[in-house]
């Protein structure tokens, strides 16, 4: 596959994030990696230890990944699903399967450039077997139209002695209607992160998030944090739930939210759970605006309250 | 001078109490001048002021930055004319690298990282171990208030207002401040220096002692700091630690007028 096959409003979308895709093409480093425009599959390179594989359906695809046991992979798996056209409906159905013993780290590119009135969903199941070190990214960009309507349902399951990191990021572009729901099954001595950031920029923005992690093995432990920003209008929801359902198990919900302009809208709603004595869980929400000390250090250097409250935004929304 | 203030008063914010009252002083442009007083006596609050923070104006009075009376300008301008402020406790903020804070205020942002790295370096921090952090609870004390520094350093202003540095340090790395300040001054930045130690203020051309908001002596640093013993009564202390074997300072006849001016002994 050679770059021109690849639209090139997608390849340009991630810009902003410090992205190129062009560095994720087939033929470019030595990731594992699978392209689609709306239902077309655009590119596949496999490489050793992985079986990536893609259907194309009607409206989108189906695309199975599995990490064969004792893999460690140095370079990301690279998943694209983007969609070049201005609208219709896309519905990607991914498996991911992590066997045992591997370390993975999957970028997963969801680029709608000229999104108007686009609809995606994607309905995914994860399972990551035992001892694993799992990372997940996946980035948004809908374009700075209308957005679009983006409806993905995750389901993950991390073995025991397993860590898995998560990290979503909706913070270019405008999103538009965004409803996402994860659920994470934590077993014994596993490990959880989860990192969630969104950007509502204007009243056509409304980004609802439900993350959720449950605790089932002892030991397991989690830490979830949402962080969002809503402007001129837009509205942000940050829903994060933990359950503490097995001994000595550990978690914690973090949801920050910064809210500018008349008519925008912050909720949190963090919500823990313990069904195990001896289980700890604990959440944390802020709403509002940045601390005035920290927009006082800004402007100390000569800024000014606005140019400080987007330093402070991007800082807040930045991948860690 | 390049800072002056007027008889400034500095009211609480519900307006009912004075916290510092009818102040006048001024700072020499290339010097260190530190302004000691016990706690609570209204040295940070006068630093707020000068810098123009939301909620600290003076009710009277007037500040004059290079002759520019800058009493009622923002933040964000009179940090534009050349000053800044380094605070006691810097926030610590997720997301924020340390080369992109260092680099909020140049004026000029050609060969950032070199004059990141030249900064981080003035402020005895090594720029290898500091290029890929972010100002958060990562970073110690100690390393959050350089890297303030750093970035105050950074911006080349005027006239740099340190607010209590060596809280929280040890003496050793007191040490080092002290080391760091004379470096400050070398790049011909003024320092305003707020504290209330007298190891920490030695270091100071010149001083200012306020005293329950009250202005009550601004001289040569070791004059200022005797008269903040006097009242405090601690003459056996200031004999010991301040003027040990340095002769050429005061002599005993000189301590014990002072002493007695302040009706201590």
């Amino acid at each position: 596959m050679t770059d021109s096959d690849y639209p090139e409003e997608i390849l340009q979308s991630l810009e902003d994030y410090n992205i190129d895709i062009r560095d994720f093409l087939p033929g470019h480093g030595g990731g594992a990696k699978l392209l689609l425009d709306f239902n077309k599959i655009k590119g596949v390179e496999q490489i050793e230890g992985i079986i990536l594989k893609g259907r194309e359906i009607p409206n989108g695809i189906v695309a199975d990944v599995v990490i064969k046991e004792g893999t460690k992979l140095e370079e990301p798996v690279h998943l694209c699903f983007g969609v070049s056209k201005e609208t219709g409906i896309q519905e990607i159905f991914p498996r991911i399967i992590a066997e045992d013993n591997t370390e993975v780290k999957v970028q997963a590119h969801c680029s709608f450039p000229k999104a108007n009135g686009l609809i995606h969903k994607m309905f995914g199941h994860f399972y990551i077997g035992k001892n694993c070190n799992f990372n997940y990214s996946e980035t948004h960009y809908h374009g700075e139209n209308s957005g679009a309507l983006v409806a993905p349902v995750g389901y993950m399951y991390v073995g025991e002695n397993s860590v898995f990191e998560n990290n979503f990021n909706l913070t270019k572009g405008t999103p538009g209607k965004v409803k996402i729901m994860l659920d994470i099954y934590a077993m014994e001595n596993s490990v959880i992160r989860s990192n969630i950031r969104a950007f509502g920029k204007n009243i056509k923005d409304s980004v609802r998030i439900r993350d959720a992690i449950y605790l089932e093995g002892k030991n397991a432990r989690s830490v979830l944090k949402m962080k969002a920003a809503a402007r001129d209008g837009g509205e942000v929801l940050m829903y994060g739930i933990t359950e503490g359902n097995a001994p000595n198990c550990n978690g914690h919900v973090e949801c920050s939210e910064i809210v500018l302009g008349k008519g925008s809208i912050c909720r949190a709603r963090p919500f823990i759970r313990a069904t195990d004595p001896m289980s700890s869980v604990s959440h944390e929400a802020s709403l509002g605006r940045f601390p005035q000390k920290w927009l006082d250090e800004i402007m100390a250097k000569g800024l000014n309250e606005e140019e400080a409250t987007e330093i402070l935004i991007e800082a807040m929304l930045r991948e860690e | 001078m390049l800072l002056e203030l007027k008889d400034i008063t500095i009211p609480t914010e519900d307006g009912k109490c004075v916290i510092v009252n009818n102040v006048s002083f001024g700072v020499k442009e290339g010097s260190i001048h530190a302004v000691i007083g016990p706690n609570g006596s209204g040295k940070s609050t006068l630093a707020y002021t000068i810098m123009g923070l939301k909620m600290y104006n003076p009710s009277q009075g007037k500040i004059y930055f290079d002759g520019i009376d800058i009493t009622n300008m923002t933040l964000t301008e009179r940090a534009k004319l050349g000053m800044t402020l380094a605070w006691q406790e810097p926030a610590r903020i997720d997301g924020l690298t340390v080369p992109n804070y260092i680099a909020l205020g140049m004026k000029d942002k050609t060969n950032l990282k070199e004059k990141v790295i030249e900064a981080l370096e003035i402020v005895n921090l090594e720029p290898e171990r500091y290029l890929t952090r972010t100002i958060d609870e990562s970073l110690s004390g100690g390393e959050r208030k350089r890297v303030e520094l750093a970035a105050a350093i950074a911006m080349r202003p005027r006239l740099i207002i340190l607010d209590e540095p060596d809280s929280g340090l040890d003496m050793i790395v007191i040490e080092d401040f002290l080391n760091i300040f004379n470096k400050i001054k070398n790049l011909e930045m003024t320092i305003l220096l707020i504290t209330h130690r007298e190891d920490i203020g030695m270091v100071a051309d010149y001083g200012t002692l306020i005293w329950r908001g009250n202005h009550i002596i601004t001289d040569e640093f070791p004059k200022v700091m005797l008269r903040y013993c006097a009242k405090a009564g601690l003459k056996e202390f200031c004999k010991r630690t301040l003027f040990k074997n340095d002769g050429t300072c005061f002599d005993e006849d000189y301590i014990d007028r002072i002493f007695r001016e302040e009706g201590s002994s």
